[in-house]
């Protein structure tokens, strides 16, 4: 059978990340000595693919890699067809509705406007929230620095993830309304999941640190 | 950037065209399944790719949801068919109801969905299937099982996996455990997610201790061999006689001689209601996608006014064949027949006869610069041109060239 293939996330969880794999046994000096190499074996033939958080689902639900570590943010938004195997309890974080710290204009724009308007990069979690809550919204889609858009007037509102909730501070933002928590979660494809069964549940358990 | 040059017709999303090395991938496979589908006296039918809409939805006994619609000319809504399993069973319950039964059936067809916006889905999926209706009970799921095992070896797969289930099984030992109606929804709706974490949340709030709440916690995870049915048997309590099914299925694989390749796996689920008992997913380690699914669905045909039991399954042809190509046997076809040089206007009486006896002739025009290329990029073998003291034959195989007479001496 073919080594065991682990997408990981640059990014904010990848730290994390490697640390579980280091608790749970894995050799990641690998990952030190990368560089800027997104594919590396470690020395007992487990494969480490590198990518944006965003395409960790991608990957493993096309069967390029076996499992994958993901915000739960992540997979909410995308709705891939993977197994969700495990909460790893580690990345904490909200996905939160936020606006000026001073004056929240989100009842004025509805009234006057009908609709408020809202920047994010989370558009699925955005629109449906808001749909959910019974209001109008009309949702930008931004790539980053989200916290810009209420501040030069692209958007009443953010729809992002928060860790720490600094960042906001520092733009005079506050969160209004918490949409939901998120932390890291093991992904597996359909078919790895039956095929490698033991190996994969296994896996599961050494990384939640059960076992 | 200037670009003068007209837009390429494009085509809608999802849809795309087979090109002819695609097409003989396929036809292999097809006839690699229509061989073990006739092995198990299996026949064909074909049904229409448009239904009426709203039949299709009281058999499913739900909406659609994403279909091709359209409307005939009473502005009564139609469907491309988006499975072909619901179509089939129409046609057995209507056209077949006077059959003593069992009856055996195979289909090859597409099915039709719009891709979700975003993602590169197909728009139509080639698929391949077979139903067995009117027999009930572990044999009756037995022989789909190896039907569907010698239907996806003889396409060429050479390392299957059928991780099989048992609606009626997960619900016994549910029932067993003493899990409520309203959380059973729920865990149905994880299961059919894959969210294995929220069905623990969901599991952590039902009311039960000891090793009936670990298996509740662990049941989606529940895959192996006839040691996992053991397990949950003994635990929870009046699953016996599921499992009791369950058991002689798998006794009557190992005849069939499949077990190996048989896994048991308690948490397989469909998103489709109209299943009732063994649910299956045929998988190999090259693809990501499940090569087939199927299962037990004995409620469906009494929609269509003719109750029976029915077991089925639908093969993916597309990712069967991706499966065959990163598995290495889909090689290049072995380069055959013979091009002709000024084939289209002369010579015509030898041709006919070597194609009566199976040899393929490819006739170029008189003059055809570089014919060797041709024969190269479609895989012909030999190319031939006449001269003065008959035909020039190059073999492209090895490169050797002769001289014949007659156009029958080219191949010996």
């Amino acid at each position: 059978m073919k080594p065991l293939t682990v997408c990981v996330p640059r990014g904010a969880l990848l730290e994390g990340s490697v640390a579980r794999l280091k608790a749970a046994g894995f050799d990641v000096s690998p990952f030190d000595e990368a560089g800027r190499r997104l594919i590396f074996s470690a020395p007992d033939g487990t494969v480490f693919v590198t990518t944006r958080p965003t395409d960790v689902p991608t990957y493993v639900q096309a069967g390029a890699a076996d499992v994958g570590i993901v915000g739960k943010d992540v997979l909410i938004e995308r709705q891939p067809d993977v197994y969700e195997m495990a909460d790893l309890r580690f990345g904490e974080c909200r996905m939160v509705y936020a606006t000026a710290a001073d004056e929240d204009p989100t009842s004025g724009a509805l009234n006057r406007l009908g609709t408020v308007r809202i920047a994010t990069k989370y558009t699925r979690v955005a629109q449906e929230y808001f749909a959910m809550t019974g209001r109008q919204a009309e949702v930008v889609k931004v790539n980053g620095s989200v916290e810009l858009a209420p501040l030069v007037g692209l958007a009443h509102g953010i729809v992002d993830l928060v860790a720490t909730g600094q960042t906001l501070r520092e733009n005079g933002l506050v969160a209004r309304e918490e949409i939901f928590e998120s932390s890291a979660r093991l992904i597996a494809n359909r078919v790895s999941h039956k095929v490698r069964a033991a190996e994969l549940d296994a896996l599961a358990a050494r990384l939640s640190g059960i076992s | 950037m200037t670009d003068l040059r007209p837009e390429p017709p494009g085509l809608p999303a999802g849809a795309r065209d087979s090109l002819p090395t695609e097409s003989e991938e396929l036809g292999a496979i097809e006839t690699g399944l229509r061989g073990a589908f006739a092995a198990y006296g299996y026949r064909e039918v074909a049904t229409p790719v448009l239904e009426y809409a709203d039949v299709l939805e009281t058999a499913i006994d739900q909406q659609l949801g994403d279909v091709y619609r359209l409307f005939d000319d009473a502005g009564r809504v139609m469907v491309l068919r988006p499975d072909i399993t619901v179509p089939v069973s129409r046609l057995i319950a209507t056209r077949m109801s006077d059959h003593s039964g069992p009856i055996r059936v195979f289909y090859f067809g597409r099915a039709f969905r719009p891709p979700p916006p975003g993602t590169p889905g197909a728009s139509e999926v080639r698929q391949a299937g077979a139903e067995l209706v009117g027999a009930s009970g572990p044999a009756a799921d037995a022989e789909l099982i190896a039907l569907l095992h010698r239907s996806l070896s003889a396409a060429g797969i050479g390392d299957l996996t059928i991780a099989i289930g048992d609606i009626s099984l997960t619900e016994a030992i549910l029932d067993g455990i003493g899990v409520p109606r309203e959380i059973r929804t729920r865990l149905g709706r994880a299961l059919a997610a894959r969210n294995l974490v929220e069905w623990q949340e969901i599991a952590a709030a039902v009311n039960v201790s000891g090793p009936m709440r670990e298996l509740l916690y662990e049941l989606p995870a529940q895959r192996g061999g006839r040691e996992v049915l053991s397990k949950v048997c003994q635990i929870a309590p009046g699953a016996e006689p599921a499992c009791r099914d369950v058991s002689q299925l798998l006794t009557l694989l190992e005849q069939y001689g499949i077990a190996e390749d048989v896994m048991l796996d308690v948490g397989i689920a469909r998103d489709w209601p109209y299943y009732s008992g063994v649910v299956l997913e045929a998988h190999s380690s090259n693809v990501g996608a499940p090569l087939a699914v199927g299962g037990r669905y004995d409620r469906l045909a009494e929609r269509f006014g003719t109750p029976r039991p029915a077991v089925g399954c639908a093969i993916d042809l597309d990712v069967l064949n991706r499966a065959l190509t990163l598995q290495g046997t889909n090689g290049d076809r072995e380069a055959s027949g013979v091009v002709v040089v000024d084939g289209l206007d002369h010579h015509l009486a030898a041709a006919e006869s070597l194609r009566a006896r199976g040899v393929p002739i490819v006739c170029l025009p008189s003059g055809q610069s570089d014919p060797a290329e041709f024969a190269a990029r479609d895989g012909w073998r030999y190319v031939v041109e006449p001269d003065a003291q008959g035909f020039r034959v190059l073999d492209t195989r090895d490169g050797s060239s002769k001289t014949v007479s007659s156009l029958e001496d080219v191949v010996a």
